[in-house]
């Protein structure tokens, strides 16, 4: 993840590109993309149980383009209130619902209407009625201070320009001894000014 | 990797790890790329101070 931003980045526009790509990995996660999405990818690469993947409707699971696993890190707690940034079409959220429970809440954050449209319709079809999708980006997170006790994520924050924001905001709505428990991409060398400035470079 | 640990922990978390490595990028078009700039996933977990 590269940390730091120039400061002529369009944000606006790499926003817009963002949208536009994961609206396209929601309508058709079969397409050509730079980047492995579904289900079988999950389970073999990141180390997702298959089993409980294949109990989650394909329209969520097929979108799925995550780079790590957040449920590797530890059990989410049953009764725990879970946040998922850029839920996406809802792998990792509905995993976290049905782990934390009834008793407990699985929000999803996404700035894409299209994987929140099918985020909603995995939950409605799976019968969990705890989860909830709302529309907001990492940066301005619509909720509570210390309101929250895990947030999870997995390969969002690389695509938001204003890193340091987003985790003061993650840090904002957990609670004291919250956990954080994300997945998401790294460098490992240094990246030129004129590659960080690249916006086809940072939505791939 | 330190640097993002290093962002966390200013942010206001302890105790923040790396936790897991992936090779994401492992047989997509972005391979070679990836490769170049040791781009890879990674888990990473931290409590809120």
């Amino acid at each position: 993840m590269t940390l730091v931003c120039p400061v002529d980045l369009d944000s606006m526009r790499l926003r817009r590109e963002v949208q536009d790509m994961y609206a396209r990995v929601a309508a058709a996660p079969d397409g050509a993309y730079h980047f492995h999405r579904g289900p079988d990818y999950a389970a073999t690469m990141l180390g997702y149980d298959a089993a409980e993947l294949a109990t989650l409707p394909a329209s969520v699971t097929h979108p799925f383009a995550g780079v790590g696993n957040p449920h590797a890190i530890a059990p989410l707690p049953v009764g725990a209130r879970v946040v998922d940034i850029g839920s996406g079409a809802g792998t990792d959220l509905l995993l976290a619902a049905r782990h934390v429970g009834p008793s407990g809440r699985a929000i999803g954050i996404d700035m894409t209407a299209e994987m929140r449209d099918r985020a909603r319709a995995g939950a409605r079809e799976c019968g969990l009625t705890h989860v909830e999708v709302l529309e907001a980006d990492a940066t301005s997170l619509p909720l509570d201070d210390a309101s929250v006790d895990v947030v999870i994520s997995n390969g969002v924050l690389n695509l938001v320009p204003e890193k340091e924001r987003a985790f003061a905001e993650i840090a904002r709505v957990l609670r004291p001894g919250g956990r954080l428990q994300i997945a998401d991409i790294v460098t490992g060398v240094e990246l030129s000014e004129d590659i960080r400035r690249d916006i086809d470079l940072w939505t791939g | 990797m330190a640097e993002l640990i290093g962002a966390f922990t200013a942010a206001g978390f302890r105790d923040v790890q790396i936790t897991h490595q992936y090779e994401c990028f492992k047989g997509t078009t972005k391979e070679k790329t990836a490769q170049k700039f040791g781009v890879i996933g990674v888990n990473l977990s931290g409590v809120r101070a």
